[in-house]
This record gives C-alpha cells, structure tokens and sequence, in this order.
C-alpha cells in the first residue's frame, strides 16, 4: 500500500508571504505579505547632491533641483485604461462615507524636525520652517481610497501662461486691455480628485409608440376630399445594453473649485493614466477626494441611466413616444480614484476677481473673462434697431395711407430675430463671467 | 508481518464474527463473498439473484466494523413501495407483483472502509473569501427614476500555503470495486447519521465482504482524505472556498474499519425468465433498477384486440352484404365497421407504447 504520495521534504515559505491566523491548531497557514502602505509618513524632498528643497519638473518627467541640475526619473508605469478599477463593496463604501472629517493634519518634517499642520484633504504641503515639498497620504486612512493612478502635468507654466494669453485675447465683447495683459502670471499646479466609473447597463423599455398614418376624408362642410395625418399608438418594448467606460465624475468640494469651469477642462485623455508615486506631487499641490464615492457614484449613475435612456428612446423607431417607462439593470460596476493635473489663476479685473483653469494635460483653457458690457448693449441695440425702426415706419404708414402693413411685418420679424440673437449673445455674456 | 497481514484471517466457516454467527459463502456467478446467517443456505445471490450462494472460505480483515447505518426503513414499508414502482409501469411482467418482491427480498449490508491516519505535508490552494457589492437597478416611469439598491455575493480568491502535521479520522473510502454502480442503484446515503457499530443493528441480514483491500482502495482513499484536508485548511485560513488544492504529505498510521451501509434487495423475472435486481436503500426507501414493459403481455393484449378488430369487420361485412335483402341493416354494418377500425387501431398503441417505455428505459439505464 502506498503509505505516501511522497515524501517530506525541507519545505520553504515562498517568497513573499507571511504567517497568517490559523482557526486550526494542525494547519499553518502562509498568506501573501499585504502590501506596504504607500506611505504611512510624509514623504519629505530633498537634493541629495546640495540638500536644497527638490520638485517634480514637467520637462525632466522627474524630480529635479533647481540649484545643481539634479534629476531623478519616477519610476512608474503607463497604465492608461488598463488601469486597475474597484468594485462597490459594501466595506469601501462604508470607509468612503466617513470623508476626511475636518482635522486638520500634524505632520512631523524630517528634514528640520519642525511640526506643521496641513489641512484636511491636501496631500501635498512645503514645509514653512526649510521649505522642502512633501507629500503626505496619511490624511487616508484606507488603502483603497488612496489615489492609486494620475496624470502627470504634461505643460509648464510657461505653455499654460501663453495658452491663457491667447484664450483671454479671444472674443469681440471682452475688454481690449485683456488681450495685452499679464494679469495672470501666477499659475497654481494642482493634482484634482476625479472618480472615474464602468457601468453595464441592461435596460428594458416599454412605452406607447405613435405611428403617423396619412388618411383621405370628406369635408361636407367645405364639400371636397382632404387629407389628414393621424396618429396611430400601439405598445411596444425592447431592450437595450449600454455599456459606459470612464465617466468621470469631479471629486472636489464645488465650493472651493467651480465644477462649472472644470467641466470645460473636459476630455482628459485617460489614456495617459500612470501608477502613483509621491514624486509626482512633490512641490506640486494636490487634493484628496471631497465628494465621497457614494456621493459621486449617485452623479455618475444618473449620468449612466440618461444614457440608457437615451439608448432606449433611440430604439423607437418613432418620434411620437407617451408612458415610456424603463427598467435599468446595472452590472460589473466598478470604479478608479485618479488625480488629474489642473492649473489655477485667478486675477483681478476692475475690482473683481476672475478665476482660470487650465488643463494640465492638453492645454484647455476655461474660466471667467470680465465683459465689456458697452459693447454687449451696442451690439443689441445694433440687432433690435432695424426691426424696431421697420416697425415704427409701417406703424406711422398705416396711421398715415394705410399701405404700411409690409414694413410693419418685416420690422416685426427681424425685432424678433433681432431679440433671439440678443438672448443668446446676452446668455454667452453672461456665461463669460459666471463662475 | 505488516498491520494489514496480521488483520487479514481466512474464515472458512460458521463462526461468531462481529458478535454475529455467520458463515462465508461466494456466488460462483457474480464472484461476490458474503457472511450469511446459518440457514441461508438455499437463497440466492442477493446482488446479482442468478446463482444460489455456495459455502465459500472467505479472506477478511476481522476486525470489528466501525460505525453502521441501521435499517431506517423497515420491510414494513415494503410493500407500497413496491406497488409504487410495479403501478410505474403500464404492461409489467407478470412476475412483477408487489407479493412476489416482498417474499424474495433480502437484507444486506454493504461495505465502505472508514480510514483514519496522520497527515505530515505541506499544502496550497487558492482560498476564496464571500464578500458583498452593491449593485443598482433603476426603474424609470412616470417621469421619475426609483433607485434601488441590490447586494450581491462575490468571492474573492488568494493564494495560501501551508503546513499541516494532523490527524484525520473516518474517511470514507469505497470498499467494493463497483461501489460507483452501487451508489447509482442505492442513491446517497446520510453518512452523518451513522453510529457506532452494533450487532443488534445488523439483525438478520447479509452481509457483503469487501472485494477491494485496503492496498487496491488506497488510490481512491487519497482523494478522499485530501478532500477532508482541504476542507480542514479552508477553515484554518478562514475562508469559505478553496479551488485548485494540491498536498504533498507523508500519510502514516493508518488504520481501516468498515462501515455498513443497509439495503433490500428482491427480484422479479421478465419475459425472457432472466432475474431483474431491484435494490432499495435501507434509510430513504428509494428504490431502482429495470422496469421493461412486459413485450409478451403487450403482443398478447394487441392480438386480442386485432382478433375484436377482425370478427367486427367480418360482421361489417355480412351487414353490407344483407343491405341487399334488408337495407336498413346498412346503419348497423357501418357502425360495427367503425367499431373494428378503433379496436383495429387500438391494438397497435401497446406493441408503439411498448416500444418507446423500454427504449426510454434502456436509455436511462445506459
């Protein structure tokens, strides 16, 4: 009888794992060690070569000094949409609702022994006692939830502030002063929190679908045939599957960044997507989430179910469409926290402060421009004015011979163009300055 | 002289065994060996039912058996069941009669070895962690969207390894070679509900001596005691699955006990007068073997029905030809026509329905 399948043998743990809890005496049990923490301390950066305060240069793609042309490559991956997504567990979910709280930071900089305080949700700070840049995730408790992927800043600020001259320059009814100015000097890197999110979706519809339907009939009043168009309803249903990558949803606090001008920093090219290194951040600024993952993943559902629905109402067949109702049934969800880069400015126009964003990655600017309102009401006037005096004359021509109704019509007509063009220049002029 | 030689005795006859007086007999048809009561001399081969069973030296272990399942149901119950299967079949052989089952029934014990031994060796398994998602399903009408949240299982699967130095105790292990065709015939049995072996259990049945030693079950006892391991590492990693499990161990001390597992079994003839085994488990009364149609009654009944089908025609017949004499007599000639051509067709639906059962059968079975 074979007693054993083999026979014992020195037996080594493989590399990697650690001893775990056994729940039976007999057993020993080896698990894979857990990953360190990315960082449990600030991480401080400094010149190696002269000691002075080091940051990541977007030309170098590395940590670079300033003083003696020290420069040192991250060692990262380019992961682009490949980039590891999560699921909704009910544990993340959990850890994600408790936010940051409002604490602020003690963090202990090893390069001078100063204590400094950082506020809650900023993972990069420079220390005010030696000025060397830091990067700092212990303000997230949770593994998970710590920014895993990024975009490294792509332009510098000296692109970005060419880029910002050019866009400020455009647009007739801005002040001329603009163009020429260097208001906006002081661009503020910034790494921004996003939520990126991966949804199926499959949706069943079903609604009454009209059909129009050209029918003949007698007119007994008017005494001849005519045609007439009617519409004939019927129930239908059917399904549809939509499938969404990479709805990005902002993480930031709306009362700190305008979630209206960020939007127009849209598309991030998320093909770009690296693994997060601290030196990225150093001398950089960089957020942590504000806006919880439950909080975002209810924005970008509703984002996702107009989606579908959309979907399902391109499906009928029809324009004519009443009692649509829908069924959406989400599937392999899964979610990315990301940082993406962002420049910020902010100037002063006429005593008013104006904000600007670009897009770290691409260039694309969005923000505030003061109006030259003069021009704006100029304009208006110059659209409303011929209608008006059309109408005015074909008024006086009725009063007068009675011959006046085709001007009064035409001046009528192009009041009313004039006043839908005013709209919509007034609603641009406007949007210029809204934040 | 190892463990297992100094176990394994020659009984040659009567004798107290097991606390039981039984002695060896074999069938010299099937090649079983079994421990039958004294008086049991004349009975047939309780698993195959073709040869009576001869005096027969037997090689086994005589130790006593470990844990036994004792007759849950009780040949009381017997005979409804086997009305429940003889009323199965619409056309059975005329041996099939529930009266006739109950007298040839037998009862037997059949073997399964029970292995205990230390376990020495290193393992490793992907372990599988249940954990919980949320899911959405959003539900659009009257111009409004309704959330509703859904929570779905998931397993999470990581790699462990590991050391086991342990002892496992009781593994099933087959003791019979055809121990996969005897699970078929039986069906599952309640293992939990074994107890500690005990004459008084046994009674007057037969008992079946394993035709598979311990050395030959060896092969099959290794997965089984691995699959107690895995289950046992599972639980000391906490997990609640485990995938792709492999050991390399030293299995020592070993030590085999029998466990009894009860079954009837009876016997009916079918046409040809060939026995068809009918094997009933001794806990949940579940009870299989072949249920051809009797094809003999089935040719009988169409021949009658085709003789009805003939005499009705031929009276059809003179009805038609007397129309000439006395016309009304025409009705009743079509009446008696349409008569013969049901019993005519009627006559075909055994000798299909025939057919088809024991097709199906035959299909089942194989």
């Amino acid at each position: 009888m074979a007693q054993s399948n083999s026979q014992r043998t020195v037996w080594q743990v493989p590399e990697g794992f650690v001893r775990v809890e056994s729940q039976v005496p007999d057993v020993i049990v080896f698990a894979p060690e857990p990953k360190a923490k990315q960082t449990d301390q600030a991480t401080s950066y400094n010149c190696p070569n002269c000691g002075a305060a080091v940051a990541y240069d977007v030309p170098a793609g590395g940590i670079a000094c300033e003083y003696c042309g020290y420069v040192a490559p991250v060692k990262t991956q380019q992961l682009g949409q490949s980039a590891q997504e999560f699921e909704f567990t009910l544990e993340t979910l959990s850890q994600s609702d408790r936010g940051w709280g409002t604490e602020r930071q003690m963090i202990h900089c090893d390069s001078c022994g100063g204590e400094l305080t950082i506020p809650s949700g900023e993972i990069s700070t420079t220390c005010p006692f030696c000025a060397s840049n830091k990067v700092n995730l212990t303000v997230c408790h949770d593994e998970t939830l710590r920014p895993r992927f990024l975009i490294p800043f792509k332009l510098t600020p000296e692109q970005i502030q060419r880029l910002t001259l050019d866009w400020l320059g455009k647009g007739w009814f801005h002040p001329d002063e603009l163009a020429a100015s260097t208001i906006a000097q002081h661009f503020n890197g910034i790494y921004l929190p996003f939520w990126t999110f991966d949804a199926k979706v499959d949706a069943d519809w079903k609604a009454q679908v009209g059909y129009e339907k050209t029918e003949r009939h007698y007119n007994a009043h008017e005494k001849r045939w005519e045609t007439r168009t009617r519409i004939v309803w019927r129930w239908e249903d059917g399904h549809v599957q939509v499938s969404v990558d990479d709805n990005l949803i902002t993480g930031s606090n709306p009362s700190q960044i305008s979630h209206h001008i960020l939007k127009g920093l849209h598309p991030f090219d998320l093909g770009d997507l690296v693994g997060y290194k601290p030196d990225f951040l150093a001398g950089w600024q960089a957020q942590a989430y504000q806006t919880t993952l439950t909080d975002a993943w209810e924005q970008g559902k509703t984002a996702i179910r107009e989606q579908a629905k959309a979907a399902c109402r391109q499906d009928i067949g029809s324009a004519h469409v009443r009692n649509f109702n829908m069924i959406a049934d989400f599937s392999d969800e899964s979610w990315r926290y990301i940082l993406l880069p962002v420049y910020l400015t902010s100037y002063r126009y006429q005593d008013k402060v104006y904000q600007i964003m670009v897009n770290g990655q691409n260039g694309k600017v969005a923000g505030q421009k003061p109006v030259a309102w003069w021009k704006v009401w100029l304009v208006i006037a110059a659209m409303l004015a011929p209608g008006a005096i059309l109408g005015l004359i074909g008024i006086l021509t009725i009063l007068i011979g009675g011959i006046g109704i085709i001007p009064f019509a035409i001046g009528i007509i192009l009041f009313v163009i004039g006043l839908v063009f005013s709209i919509i220049l007034l609603n641009k002029a406007r949007q210029s300055e809204a934040k | 002289m190892s463990e297992e030689t100094a176990q394994v005795k020659i009984v040659e006859n009567e004798q107290n065994l097991w606390g039981l007086v039984r002695k060896p007999a074999g069938c010299p048809h099937c090649q079983r060996v079994f421990m039958v009561p004294p008086g049991n001399d004349t009975s047939l081969c309780p698993v195959c039912m073709v040869s009576p069973l001869e005096d027969q030296p037997v090689r086994m272990r005589l130790s006593d058996p470990e844990r036994i399942l004792p007759f849950k149901t009780s040949k009381a119950h017997l005979p409804s069941i086997y009305s429940g299967f003889a009323a199965s079949i619409w056309i059975r052989p005329k041996d099939l009669m529930p009266e006739i089952l109950l007298e040839r029934t037998q009862p037997i014990f059949w073997p399964l070895w029970l292995v205990d031994c230390d376990v020495v060796g290193q393992w490793q398994m992907e372990a599988g962690f249940d954990y919980q998602v949320e899911s959405a399903k959003e539900t659009y009408s009257n111009g409004q969207w309704v959330s509703r949240k859904q929570i779905e299982n998931r397993i999470r699967w990581e790699p462990r390894v590991g050391e086991v130095d342990t002892h496992v105790d009781n593994v099933p292990v087959p003791a019979l070679e055809e121990v996969q065709k005897r699970q078929k015939m039986t069906g599952p049995y309640p293992l939990d509900k074994a107890q500690d072996y005990d004459p008084a259990a046994v009674g007057s049945a037969i008992l079946e001596v394993p035709d598979l030693p311990p050395a030959e079950a060896w092969p099959f006892a290794l997965p089984e005691i691995n699959k107690t391991l895995a289950k046992l590492v599972t639980r000391a990693a906490s997990a609640q699955h485990q995938r792709n499990f492999a050991i390399k161990a030293n299995y020592q001390h070993q030590h085999w006990t029998q466990f009894l597992l009860p079954m009837y079994t009876t016997y009916y003839l079918d046409d040809d007068g060939k026995p068809q085994v009918l094997f009933i488990n001794g806990m949940n009364g579940s009870i299989q073997g072949p249920r051809p149609a009797s094809q003999k009654r089935g040719q009988k009944i169409a021949g009658i029905l085709a003789a009805i089908a003939g005499g009705l025609f031929l009276l059809a017949l003179i009805g038609f030809l007397l129309t000439a004499i006395f016309p009304p007599v025409s009705l009743l000639a079509a009446f008696l026509g349409v008569l013969g051509l049901g019993a005519g067709i009627a006559a075909i639906v055994p000798l299909v329905w025939i057919s088809q059962w024991n097709r199906q059968q035959q299909t089942q079975q194989d």
